[in-house]
């Protein structure tokens, strides 16, 4: 399982900001970062005093998701929902806001859900991604997305990779889920066709499954 | 729950939808996750403001991006914010986005029209109805009058998959992905758009993320996607962003709803005038309110106004017309009780037009503990409590499909229809009828559905889909189940087939029994193919599709706020045939009608016309923590009857519900949604200045 309940380091809101309008990020996550092939030596990133600078044409980097290194060629404001559906071919994250207020993009970050629209792809240079296509281990479902199965948790079912990888990290924060927690620890995600009553059902089940 | 036990589904399908592990897992495909090789973006160039009139815009910017192909303005008036002035054609999506920005536009903008209660004809400027003096003088000989005007807001689909369309044009064919309500519809509109022939259009369309009525037609977004594949003969790809997707893809019109009826002191109602306007786009139509509808009004006189303001266009939204109608009927139905002085519940019996629903509505009472129901804000302590009423039918009529089903030497029993599972579960439905009319294991089964390949189905929309198809897949199933019993017949060298029964995947007759796979292997070519587009006597009396819904909420009087506590939701499906799906369904229609009544509501600003929360952020939609308890209750098992609309149906009754249920509540109706807290305050207040 690549979920853990490790604390935040790093992934936050106010750090996005950093990124977005800095272009500063920590000096850890340089790790796997290289400039693109066809540009020169002052395309690449350049660090001063704790900021780096990275060239606008973009740049190659190696990010870890789900479980295996892939190399995709970035802009600094490329989003990691697009760099996962559309240089990684992984489109089961959907887009949907584009804003942080639906959760149907939602990914882990290092065992932590995170809104993939709202978080550069740069940031997530040395962390482990979880997108929904890489939630169960080894080609196994992950319990949750049995519970969903089980419950037919879904209609159009768009917004369902994004509640099933929420499910995942909110089952890793809180032991002992009430269908009440549950409710909030859902609340950031969205699904329009309103197949909540399912989903509740699918996350509660699973969650009691866990605990006992 | 026994009520719900008694009512085993006649079909017995307690299974998840067939295609929910591909859901769940990330790998079923929507349009939007088509990337094609070599592929171009498009997008629209449009307007900020609601009625605008471009100054100007730097093309030769936008043009000089690399990676921008062309940048092209057609128009520069525009009617409302989102209206589309050009388009743009690039290499990539980040290319598209610059060039839009560094257009610069700046738009002069006029006053827009942007209220329907100003825009609106006068109630009493409005040409009258034919029958209005005999509506009048109803009105007269009645002891009592009741009146009432009631408003309900613009809601916008916000579909999770927003409009998008993928094409790929190559010469004398064409490959295309489109989210639709109709993949015969979208794939003609593209084969006129590429001047090709339907047969020369390969459509998909195997999963939608959502229509609720906005979804027919290639519409704008499939035009731009196969103008550029044409010119350029490469794929492209045209897909609106959220903010697109709120401004520009339709809504549910704006009500006005003015009432004047009247009534006898014993509780029958009589007649009276009825006005309704509706808020539709800067042209056109569509803003019609289906008021009344469902109880006895007795003569009504009615008149309606397509009111035209500057923003976005109508579309069908769920049941169009019908829950902004419910909401104020029911609230009209419960003042009208209190002024005969009767139990609301008594006085709907009284009125009410359908015997099934009378049935329904005296279930559901006991289901939602109506004896409980205190008199209007008598409840006690600063959190009222309170229970309402809703109720709906459905027109049923058949229409034309076809279903194709191919029985395998193996065994495999594939359905097949053009239809599309816009996620109602319609991909359940079909395979479902199939294999438990011909008694087959669901492993047996292999459904797919929505591809121009596939036998012809019909537009989902008016809950038409299940309705349509379900009657042709019973006669195709019944036909390739008699295809196999007439092989094994042969070969047990019988006269006929006639004894022979098809149960649990195994086929018996009187003194032997042979498995379905068996059986299958005694057929000479690949496969037995089946194609049904009669309803033969499968296309029996359709029901009404009839909706009962109670609610009971809690309000808290200081705050303001409503808490949806639980709803029971009664739902005639006529022959019911996956449980899930079902309940599912009437779950989901009761959530997003809870969520149109207390929530969504778009906003415009009066002085440009821009609509200020054209995002998920701002427009409010149900969230989990907004889920009541609910209780959905498939009602009776009716098997000598068709498979009726589901659809629509269930989303209707709800604001009505809830509405009559806050008003009973805190003593005070609530007329205009949105029912916010700051309302709920302000009719509180006005309540207490009054007294």
């Amino acid at each position: 399982m690549n979920q853990t309940n490790r604390p935040m380091d790093g992934i936050s809101r106010r750090r996005f900001l950093q990124g977005a309008g800095g272009g500063a990020v920590a000096g850890s996550a340089f790790v796997g970062l290289t400039p693109t092939a066809n540009s020169n030596e002052t395309s690449a990133p350049a660090t001063r005093s704790g900021i780096t600078r990275y060239p606008a044409e973009g740049l190659k980097i190696e990010l870890q998701v789900n479980g295996t290194t892939s190399s995709v060629h970035i802009s600094p404001d490329t989003t990691l929902l697009v760099a996962l559906r559309e240089s990684l071919g992984l489109t089961g994250t959907k887009e949907v806001c584009d804003r942080g207020a639906c959760g149907a993009c939602t990914v882990l970050v290092d065992g932590r859900s995170v809104n993939s629209c709202m978080m550069l792809a740069i940031d997530a240079l040395g962390h482990e991604i979880v997108s929904i296509e890489g939630l169960g281990a080894s080609g196994q479902l992950d319990p949750v997305q049995e519970a969903f199965i089980e419950h037919d948790a879904c209609q159009c079912g768009y917004c369902i990779p994004g509640f099933a990888v929420r499910s995942r990290a909110l089952l890793d924060e809180t032991p002992h889920l009430t269908r009440e927690q549950v409710k909030q620890g859902l609340c950031g995600n969205i699904c329009r066709c309103a197949a909540y009553v399912r989903i509740l059902d699918a996350v509660t089940a699973a969650a009691t499954r866990e605990q006992s | 729950m026994s009520y719900r036990n008694d009512n085993r589904v006649a079909l017995e399908n307690d299974e998840p939808r067939l295609e929910i592990r591909e859901k769940v897992t990330g790998s079923a495909k929507y349009t939007t996750d088509y990337y094609l090789p070599n592929m171009l973006w498009a997008c629209y160039i449009r307007c900020d403001f609601g009625d605008a009139r471009l100054r100007s815009a730097d093309v030769e910017s936008a043009r000089s991006i690399h990676d921008v192909l062309e940048v092209e303005l057609e128009k520069k008036s525009a009617r409302y914010h989102g209206d589309r002035i050009g388009y743009i054609c690039a290499e990539s999506r980040q290319a598209l986005e610059q060039a839009i920005a560094a257009l610069k536009m700046k738009f002069a903008a006029s006053w827009p029209r942007t209220m329907l209660e100003e825009e609106r004809t006068a109630l009493e400027d409005l040409e009258p109805a034919e029958n209005d003096v005999q509506a009048e003088n109803v009105i007269d000989t009645c002891d009592l009058v009741v009146q009432g005007e009631f408003q309900t807001q613009v809601q916008t689909h916000c579909c999770l998959e927003p409009h998008s369309c993928v094409v790929h044009f190559r010469g004398d064919s064409a490959v295309a992905y489109g989210s639709t309500q109709s993949n015969v519809a979208f794939r003609d509109d593209l084969a006129r758009e590429l001047g090709l022939r339907p047969d020369q259009v390969e459509f998909h369309c195997e999963h939608v993320g959502g229509g609720f009525g906005s979804k027919f037609g290639m519409d704008n977004e499939g035009r731009l996607a196969a103008q550029i594949s044409k010119k350029y003969q490469r794929p492209c790809r045209v897909v609106c962003n959220r903010k697109e997707e709120m401004l520009d893809t339709g809504n549910r019109p704006g009500s006005l709803q003015h009432m004047r009826i009247g009534l006898t002191r014993d509780g029958k109602i009589r007649g009276g005038k009825i006005a309704t306007w509706g808020s539709v786009g800067p042209t056109g139509g569509g803003g019609g309110v289906s008021n009344p509808s469902r109880y006895d009004f007795g003569t009504i006189a009615k008149v309606h106004q397509d009111v035209h303001i500057d923003g976005g266009f109508p579309r069908a939204m769920r049941a169009p017309g019908h829950p902004q109608a419910m909401f104020a009927i029911e609230l009209m139905m419960d003042q009208m009780a209190v002024e005969v002085n009767m139990d609301p519940l008594e006085f709907r019996q009284l009125n009410e037009t359908s015997e099934l629903r009378k049935e329904m509505l005296r279930v559901g009472a006991e289901q939602i503990g109506w004896s409980e129901r205190q008199p209007n804000g008598l409840s006690p302590g600063p959190i009222k409590r309170g229970f309402g009423i809703g109720v709906a039918d459905w027109g049923n009529r058949p229409g034309t499909a076809a279903i194709g089903v191919n029985v395998y030497r193996n065994g495999t029993v594939e359905v097949l229809s053009g239809a599309q599972d816009i996620g109602t579960g319609y991909r359940t439905m079909i395979g479902d009828v199939v294999r438990t009319y011909m008694g087959l294991p669901r492993n047996a089964l292999v459904v797919k559905v929505g591809s121009s390949d596939l036998p012809p189905g019909p537009a989902s929309g008016g809950s038409v889909t299940s309705r349509f198809t379900a009657p042709k897949a019973f006669l195709a199933a019944e036909k390739a189940r008699n295809r196999i019993l007439e092989l094994v017949a042969k070969e047990w060298k019988l006269n006929d087939a006639s004894g022979l029964n098809l149960e649990d995947g195994r086929i018996i007759g009187q003194d032997q029994s042979i498995q379905w796979k068996d059986a299958c292997q005694l057929m000479t070519g690949d496969r037995i193919a089946i194609l049904s587009d009669e309803d033969g006597a499968f296309g029996k009396d359709p029901t009404g599709s009839e909706a009962v819904q109670f609610a009971e909420v809690a309000v808290d009087v200081e705050t303001g706020i409503i808490h949806v506590k639980k709803i029971v939701a009664l739902q005639n499906v006529g022959l019911p045939v996956n449980r899930n799906t079902i309940e599912n369904q009437i779950c989901g229609a009761v959530i997003q009608g809870l969520s149109f009544c207390l929530f969504e509501e778009r906003v415009l600003n009066n002085q440009t016309g821009t609509m200020v929360n054209a995002n998920m952020d701002m427009y409010k939609i149900a969230g989990p923590v907004d889920v009541p308890e609910i209780v959905p209750i498939i009602w009776r098992e009716q098997r000598e009857v068709a498979v009726n609309s589901l659809g629509e149906p269930p989303v209707v009754p709800v604001p009505g519900a809830i509405a009559t249920a806050v008003a009973n509540a805190i003593g005070v109706q609530v007329r205009s949604m949105p029912l916010t807290p700051r309302k709920i305050l302000t009719a509180l207040s006005e309540k207490e200045a009054k007294s």
